[in-house]
C-alpha cells in the first residue's frame, strides 16, 4: 500500500454528506482493490511512483487564478482553484433550462438526481476514481431540463497553483432532447495532483459537445477521467487535448446504453520533453446499433513518453454496431516513447469494427525537400508533421474555440525539437 | 555568379566529387553530362546543402557568397534552385500551400512583403498552366499520387514562381516522353535572361536540342574532364564516353 492511499483512506473518513453511503462503498472497493502495483494493466506503461510516496495534503488555496479566455466565446466558467470552487454560482446568470449547483448546496431533488450519476457511470475499476469517490466534496451538478437548448458553454476550469492534492467532481445530467457543450479545462504546473472526475447522463436524443484539455505541465499531477452513458439516439462529440507532466492521467468511458447513439472523439496529445500522458478510452457498446469513431493523435517529443490504450468492447447482444478507433503517433526523436494498444473485444457476430494504429519518425527527405525551397525549418517542421493534428483541430465543431487551440498548439510544437 | 574550386565531397564517407572546378557567368547555361556514377546528382546535391553530403575540400561561391556556410534554406533564400530528378512525395502537405511558404521565404529575404493568398492564387495558376497542370493540382498534396511527367513539371513550376539565380535542373528529362519534355523546355527557357543562369545536368543530349547550352562539360569520376560547346553534347550522342578510356566504352550516351 502506498503511504500516499492509506493517507487519503483516513482522511475519507471525515467525509460525510448525503453521498456518504456510496462513498463507503467506493472506499470498500478501493482498500479491497489496493494499490496498482507495477504489474496493473490499467498502469502498466505509467509509473505511480510520484504519487505513491506524497504525502496527502489538501493544496492551499490562496489567491484565485487568472482564468484562460477564449476569444469569441460565450462561456459560463466553474472555477475550481486548487480544488475549491471559487465560483459564486447564485451570482451567475444562467439560460432558461439550465440549472447548476454546487454539492455542497444541492436541495433535495437534486441530492437525489446527484445520487442517480455519482459512480454510476464511471466504472469501479478506476483506482483513482474512487478515490475521488471518496474524497472530492467539492463538485458541480449541471442538469439541463429536456429539450433545452443551451448556446453558452459551460467551462469547467481545474486551475492548479499551489503544491498539494484537488479532488474535484463533476456530474452532468441532460434531460431528453437536450443539448449542451461542457469544456473541463486544467491547467497548472505546481507540485500539485489532480483528480478531476466527470460523469454525464445523456438522455435519449440528447446531444453533448465536450471538450476535455488536460493542459498540466511539469510538476502537475493530474489523474482524471470523463464517463458518458448515452441513451437512445443520444449523440457525444467529444475532443480531448493532452499536454505531459510528470504524470498525467485520462480515462474516457463512452458507454451506449441506449440504442443510434453516435459517439464521436478526437483526441490530441503534444508531449515535450520529460512529460508523460496516458490515455485510456472504452468504447462500451452494450446495445445494438451504436456507432463510434474514435480518433487519437499524438506528437511525442525528445525524451517523452505517451501511453494509449484504446478499447472497444461490444457486448453480445450489440448487433449492427459500427466502431472505428484510430491512433497516428509522430515520434521526435529515437528517445521518444509511445506505447501503444487498440483492443477490441467483439461478442456480437454482425459488426463492423476496425482499429489501428501507426507510428512514424521525421521524413528527412521531405523536411529536406521543403528546406531546399527556402521554408524555415521550423515551419517546415510544423507543415509536414502538424497536418494530421491540424486535420482533427478543424474538425471541432466550434470555430472559436478551434481558433484559439490552433495556434496554441502550433506554437508548443514549434518549440519541441527534432532530433 | 557561381565559382566552384577544387570541391571534394563525399557520401557514406565515400569520395564521390574529386576536385571539381566550374565558373558560371550571369545568364549563361551549362549542361554537365556524364556516365552513370559519375557524380551528377551528387554534386546538385552537394551544392543544395543536403544533409549527409560532405564537403572535405575547395569553395563555393554564389553571388559573392560562401555557399558551404549556409544551411540548406539560406541557399536557396539566396537563390539557389535545385530541380529535383525524384520530386518528393508529401502527402498532407498540399501543393498550394508549400509554394506559398516557399515564394513567400524568398519574398521576406528579399524585404518584400509576403503575398496574400490571393496574390499569391494569382500567379500560381498562371505558373499552373504555363506547364500544362490542370489547376486542382495546386489543391492536392505536394507531388503526392503525380506521374513521374507531372512531378518534373511540377518542378518547373516552382521555378517559375521562386525567381531563382541559380538553376540546377536534374535529369529533367528522364522518363519524359517528347511532348512533357517540350513542356519542360519551354517552362525553362521561359525563365532564361540576362542575370539567371542553369547547369543542366543530363545523361542525354536529347534535352540539350530543347534547352541550348552555352557551355557543355563532361563529368567523370568526380571531376570535370572535358569542356566545350553544344558541339561537345553531339559528339558525345554519337560516340559515347569512349574517349574517357577503356572503363566508359560500354557506356552508351
Amino acid at each position: 500500500m502506498s503511504q500516499w492511499l492509506e493517507q487519503v483512506i483516513d482522511n475519507a473518513q471525515d467525509v460525510s454528506d448525503f453521498l456518504s453511503s456510496q462513498r463507503k462503498k467506493s472506499l470498500a472497493a478501493l482498500q479491497e482493490q489496493g494499490w496498482p502495483g507495477k504489474r496493473a494493466e490499467q498502469w502498466r506503461f505509467t509509473p505511480l511512483t510520484s504519487v505513491e510516496k506524497r504525502k496527502a495534503i489538501k493544496a492551499k488555496v490562496t489567491d484565485e487564478p487568472a482564468v484562460p479566455q477564449i476569444d469569441k466565446l460565450d462561456t459560463i466558467d466553474l472555477v475550481f482553484a486548487d480544488g475549491k470552487l471559487v465560483t459564486d454560482i447564485s451570482e451567475l446568470s444562467l439560460p432558461k433550462g439550465l440549472k447548476i449547483k454546487s454539492l455542497k448546496k444541492a436541495g433535495d431533488d437534486e441530492q437525489a438526481a446527484i445520487k442517480s450519476i455519482f459512480a454510476k457511470i464511471k466504472p469501479a475499476r478506476h483506482t483513482f476514481g474512487l478515490v475521488n469517490d471518496a474524497v472530492a466534496k467539492q463538485g458541480v451538478f449541471i442538469d439541463v431540463a429536456a429539450g433545452a437548448k443551451i448556446k453558452p458553454v459551460v467551462r469547467v476550469l481545474n486551475l492548479s497553483t499551489q503544491t498539494g492534492d484537488a479532488h474535484t467532481r463533476v456530474l452532468v445530467r441532460l434531460g431528453e432532447a437536450a443539448k449542451l457543450t461542457v469544456m473541463e479545462h486544467g491547467e497548472g504546473s505546481a507540485d500539485s495532483l489532480t483528480t478531476a472526475f466527470a460523469e454525464y447522463s445523456i438522455a435519449d436524443h440528447a446531444h453533448l459537445e465536450h471538450y476535455r484539455f488536460a493542459l498540466f505541465t511539469g510538476k502537475a499531477k493530474q489523474i482524471g477521467g470523463s464517463h458518458f452513458k448515452l441513451g437512445e439516439e443520444a449523440s457525444l462529440n467529444s475532443t480531448l487535448v493532452g499536454y505531459g507532466s510528470e504524470l498525467s492521467r485520462l480515462d474516457i468511458d463512452v458507454w451506449h446504453a441506449g440504442e443510434h447513439a453516435n459517439a464521436k472523439m478526437n483526441a490530441i496529445y503534444l508531449l515535450a520533453e520529460g512529460e508523460l500522458f496516458d490515455l485510456h478510452t472504452t468504447l462500451e457498446h452494450a446495445v445494438p446499433n451504436g456507432t463510434s469513431e474514435e480518433n487519437a493523435r499524438g506528437i511525442v517529443g525528445d525524451g517523452a513518453r505517451a501511453v494509449f490504450n484504446g478499447r472497444i468492447h461490444i457486448h453480445r447482444d450489440a448487433q449492427k454496431t459500427l466502431a472505428e478507433l484510430n491512433n497516428r503517433n509522430l515520434l521526435l526523436s529515437r528517445r521518444s516513447l509511445i506505447n501503444t494498444k487498440p483492443e477490441l473485444e467483439i461478442y456480437a457476430d454482425d459488426v463492423k469494427c476496425a482499429h489501428g494504429a501507426t507510428v512514424a519518425e521525421i521524413d528527412d527527405t521531405a523536411l529536406y525537400y521543403m528546406l531546399s525551397r527556402g521554408i524555415p525549418r521550423s515551419k517546415a517542421l510544423v507543415m509536414l508533421n502538424f497536418g494530421f493534428i491540424q486535420e482533427l483541430v478543424t474538425q471541432i465543431p466550434k470555430e472559436a474555440i478551434a481558433d484559439w487551440l490552433l495556434p496554441k498548439l502550433s506554437e508548443r510544437f514549434s518549440q519541441m525539437e527534432v532530433k | 555568379m557561381l565559382k566552384i574550386s577544387n570541391l571534394h565531397a563525399s557520401v557514406e564517407e565515400k569520395t564521390i566529387i574529386k576536385g571539381l572546378d566550374l565558373e558560371i557567368g550571369p545568364g549563361e547555361v551549362h549542361a554537365i553530362m556524364g556516365p552513370n556514377g559519375a557524380g551528377k546528382s551528387t554534386l546538385g546535391y552537394v551544392l543544395s546543402g543536403r544533409d549527409g553530403y560532405e564537403v572535405s575540400d575547395g569553395t563555393v561561391e554564389l553571388n559573392g557568397k560562401d555557399l558551404l556556410d549556409l544551411d540548406v534554406e539560406e541557399r536557396a533564400r539566396e537563390g539557389l534552385f535545385l530541380a529535383f530528378q525524384y520530386p518528393v512525395e508529401i502527402p498532407g502537405v498540399s501543393n498550394m500551400e508549400f509554394m506559398k511558404e516557399s515564394v513567400n521565404a524568398m519574398r521576406e529575404q528579399r524585404g518584400e512583403e509576403p503575398l496574400t493568398a490571393a496574390e499569391f492564387l494569382k500567379k500560381a495558376k498562371e505558373a499552373c498552366k504555363q506547364v500544362q497542370l490542370p489547376l486542382d493540382f495546386l489543391k492536392r498534396g505536394v507531388n503526392e499520387g503525380f506521374s513521374g511527367g507531372e512531378k518534373k513539371r511540377n518542378e518547373i513550376m516552382q521555378m517559375i514562381l521562386l525567381e531563382p539565380s541559380l538553376c540546377i535542373l536534374d535529369e529533367s528529362d528522364s522518363g519524359l516522353d517528347v511532348d512533357a519534355l517540350q513542356v519542360v523546355a519551354d517552362g525553362v527557357n521561359s525563365q532564361r535572361n540576362d542575370k539567371r543562369s542553369f547547369i543542366v545536368v543530363t545523361h542525354y543530349q536529347r534535352l540539350l536540342d530543347y534547352i541550348k547550352p552555352d557551355f557543355v562539360h563532361i563529368l567523370a569520376d568526380g571531376k570535370i574532364v572535358k569542356s566545350g560547346d553544344a558541339s561537345l553534347a553531339l559528339e558525345v550522342e554519337k560516340n559515347g564516353y569512349a574517349f574517357l578510356g577503356k572503363k566508359y566504352e560500354e557506356s552508351e550516351a
